[in-house]
């Protein structure tokens, strides 16, 4: 890792009085939003719509943009994580379909998924390339990889009796993709936050010098990120082949710009302005809502991905005008 | 040269009473400096004395906040870099600035290319530059060759060739030197001379006061940000000129510490590095104080971060409690329980957008942990005691460490050692740029650290804070350790007069130029 400005990471917010006011303001915007299509678009606060909502869009962007948070924190981004979702549930669908059972597929599909994450290990910690450029390349060999395994991008679907029921299920009354998020949140967020490897990719990510010369393994650090985040990608892509039953080849590449808009949004909500599970959450919640209010009031797909970036740009001038002069 | 019109021995360029506050620090208070046509002037001081500012100034990088500049009599209040180019004064730094995958014609050119309509006229800059830096240096150099295949001597060739091509009346050279061997700082000496004698104006910086003595026509001495002295060079010995530049005031900044030395901790052997250093013997014990000066390129920093495990060393050894050790990652050497207090503090030292108790904690973190989790209130028991025990003045471990003053900030850099329980203490100008209430206090940790049995060795550029802290003091000079002085033989001249070579104490040979 470097200090170079090919690795974006959130703005740093140092200015108190500012910064206090933004971490107010987001939150203020996201009630608004709310209010707004309560009252405007009609069913959007049925169970119906909320409950799908949660299912159906923010579990997967959630697992996604957790990946990508700890990339983030650590002063780096994840460009491939779309590649470890689509590798994980082109895996979990072969495997199945082979005739293998539920506990082999999944097993199979996660470390498919969290291979990639060990090829931009690698790459970074071996070959000191920059995260950017590292994920850059596996999304670049993930996107062609599919391409020719799926004849430039057929879908593989699961036969009818190899469908496992893994996105309805439900363990006392709550969905498991819920469940799932949520166990991955807890780790994740537990690690990051109060684990020694969270401090010690805190201190990666904010400076890789003051890390290096206080002893910490950095590349080792940095290796691991990679292939955590890759992990969570992994499950996601189990989730979205469940879900659909088929493996849609190049579908995990729609989850990273909002990933990224999640994880960014969600660390000015931070009071040192860093990247954070909590945050991401919210982050991720934010986008799902957008999109969709905006497709009950009656706007197109493309429409939605208008206002989804001009909010994600908005929340980033906040985070911009919120830093200290001459930081 | 355009400076026909000027009178021979003019001033061409002076600066009056300059004054620059960063903060609460003022880096210069109230510098001047008159430089005359046709002349060398010398600038010189210790490090912090101000030089860089007032290069910095002189740039237009630094607008100052009192005094003015004038050239040819004509006041400013400050300037700005396309002005200084304007009115021909320009720069020869250090380190080399050129990009090394040029060719000796783009880097001479750049910024000022020769043009045919629209297009670059390649031919003609060839020509051009193969012209030039044969007559001003009789250097044959085919014009396509890259700039990072020459040699360091080279490459200052083509920084001062390219200064002259815009015709300068103003040539500021900083630490030319540092990067050459001797028999290139003889030519650049030579080159330096013969543009004086064209009716530049130069100023020369240098650390080597042999330098100064051969080259320059009057020497400015600048200490605390002000100019303390202008004298002749060759009419003033270079004690004199060392004694002007060490701030003379001790009093008592430091430790009376009764040495009670122990085991030996560290033991070098034989130790070298490439270029940079050779034959490098060391030895500090528990409990002792061990000092370590060299100039700028004296191989002095390279030596401390070998023995950080940053600059692997190619020969020799190092023994650590009585076992050898071969450091080649700071991740080893913070396992052996070695602590490193860089220099640049803010980029290495600690993390100015983490707390205090994270940055304390940072390089001790399995002490406080269970199962991978951090116990957030033993680290903050720890920093507590931190805190109070080298009087961090701040907000409390929560604090953000960039509010921090610099002193505190370097106090947070070693407090992160003491939670490490590190016994061998590497301290890189550990007072660089720190008021003098939190030097005394550091000073004093550096006396409690010795006491405890830790064993530390400091580098720094600073002597009275050397003689007055350590029990022995190695002089590095041009790569080797020059000579070593005991407690209370040595003082800043003595030390100052190895650190520039004025004299070759102990020295057998002079440096050889490199082959190749």
């Amino acid at each position: 890792m470097s200090d170079s400005y090919l690795d974006p990471r959130p703005a740093r917010l140092s200015w108190p009085s500012r910064r206090a006011a933004l971490r107010l303001a987001l939150p203020a915007l996201f009630v608004a939003i709310l209010a707004f299509f309560a009252l405007a678009a009609p069913g959007f606060l049925s169970l119906g719509n909320l409950s799908s909502l949660l299912l159906n869009n923010f579990v997967l962007l959630a697992m996604v943009a957790i990946g990508m948070t700890c990339a983030i924190a650590a002063g780096g981004i994840d460009l491939s994580v779309g590649t470890a979702l689509d590798f994980s549930a082109l895996a979990f669908v072969a495997l199945l379909n082979a005739g293998s059972g539920l506990p082999l597929a999944l097993g199979g599909a996660l470390l498919a998924g969290t291979l990639v994450g060990a090829g931009n290990a690698g790459l970074i910690a071996g070959l000191r390339i920059s995260p950017f450029l590292a994920s850059l390349g596996s999304l670049f060999i993930g996107t062609s990889a599919q391409q020719l395994l799926s004849d430039g991008g057929q879908p593989n679907y699961l036969a009818p009796e190899a469908r496992p029921d893994l996105a309805g299920a439900r363990f006392f009354g709550v969905p498991l993709p819920l469940l799932a998020v949520a166990a991955l949140a807890a780790v994740y967020g537990l690690a990051l936050a109060r684990g020694r490897f969270g401090r010690q990719v805190l201190a990666l990510g904010n400076q890789p010098l003051v890390a290096r010369y206080s002893g910490l393994a950095e590349r080792r650090i940095a290796a691991w990120v990679f292939v955590a985040g890759a992990f969570a990608c992994a499950l996601a892509g189990i989730l979205l082949a469940a879900t659909v039953n088929a493996y849609v080849p190049m579908s995990g590449n729609a989850f990273l710009m909002n990933a990224i808009g999640a994880v960014f949004i969600g660390a000015t909500l931070n009071r040192h302005g860093r990247a954070n599970i909590p945050g991401t959450l919210l982050g991720v919640l934010f986008l799902n809502v957008t999109a969709n209010g905006l497709l009950l009031i009656g706007w197109s797909f493309y429409w939605q991905q208008v206002a989804t970036g001009a909010l994600i740009l908005l929340v980033l001038v906040f985070s911009f005008v919120g830093r200290r002069p001459g930081d | 040269m355009s400076a026909a019109e000027t009178p021979p021995q003019a001033v061409v360029l002076e600066l009056r009473g300059i004054v620059k506050r960063f903060g609460a620090t003022r880096a210069l208070d109230g510098a001047s400096l008159r430089v005359r046509r046709g002349s060398v002037h010398g600038l010189v001081g210790e490090n912090g004395a101000g030089k860089s500012t007032l290069i910095k100034v002189l740039a237009g990088i630094h607008r100052p906040d009192a005094g003015s500049l004038l050239v040819d009599g004509r006041a400013h209040a400050h300037f700005d870099p396309r002005q200084v180019e304007r009115l021909g004064i320009r720069f020869i730094h250090q380190e080399r600035l050129l990009p090394a995958g040029f060719t000796v014609d783009e880097a001479l050119f750049f910024g000022q290319e020769r043009r045919l309509g629209p297009w670059l006229d390649r031919r003609a800059q060839r020509r051009e530059a193969e012209r030039l830096l044969e007559h001003w240096f009789g250097l044959r150099l085919p014009a396509g060759a890259l700039v990072g295949e020459l040699s360091s001597a080279e490459q200052q060739v083509l920084q001062i060739v390219r200064a002259l091509i815009v015709k300068p009346r103003v040539l500021v050279f900083d630490e030319p030197s540092v990067a050459l061997v001797r028999s290139e700082v003889e030519r650049l000496l030579c080159i330096v001379r013969r543009l004086r004698d064209e009716g530049l104006a130069i100023v020369y910086i240098s650390h080597y006061l042999q330098e100064i003595e051969a080259l320059c026509d009057r020497v400015t001495v600048l200490r605390n940000g002000r100019d303390v002295a202008e004298v002749d060079p060759r009419a003033t010995s270079p004690e004199r000129i060392a004694r002007l530049m060490v701030n003379r005031e001790v009093g008592e900044l430091y430790p009376k510490s009764a040495p009670a030395p122990g085991a030996p901790l560290l033991e070098v052997r034989g130790l070298g590095r490439g270029r940079a250093y050779r034959d490098i013997d060391l030895r500090v014990r528990r409990g002792e104080v061990v000092g370590l000066t060299g100039l700028v390129g004296s191989g002095a920093k390279e030596l401390l971060k070998s023995l950080f495990g940053l600059a692997p060393p190619d020969t020799g050894e190092v023994r650590l409690d009585g076992r050898p050790l071969a450091l080649r990652t700071p991740r080893q050497a913070v396992a052996e329980g070695i602590a490193l207090l860089p220099e640049e503090r803010r980029r290495q030292g600690v993390a100015l957008d983490l707390s205090v108790q994270e940055n304390v904690t940072l390089a001790a973190l399995p002490r406080f942990s269970r199962f991978g989790l951090l116990s957030r209130r033993a680290e903050r028991r720890e920093t507590l005691g931190l805190i109070e025990r080298l009087r961090i003045k701040s907000a409390g471990p929560q604090a953000t460490v960039r509010q921090l003053s610099g002193g505190n900030q370097q106090k947070v850099a070693l407090a992160k050692w003491f939670a490490r329980r590190s016994s061998l203490y590497l301290l890189d100008e550990p007072s660089v740029g720190i008021d003098i209430g939190a030097k005394a206090e550091i000073y004093r940790l550096i006396g409690e650290l010795a006491r405890e049995g830790a064993g530390v060795l400091i580098l720094s550029s600073d002597l009275p804070e050397l003689l007055g802290l350590c029990e022995r003091i190695h002089v590095m000079h041009r790569g080797r350790i020059a000579a070593r002085f005991e407690a209370g033989e040595a003082d800043s001249d003595k030390l100052l007069a190895v650190a520039t070579g004025a004299v070759a104490q102990q020295e057998t040979s002079v440096h050889e130029s490199i082959p190749g």
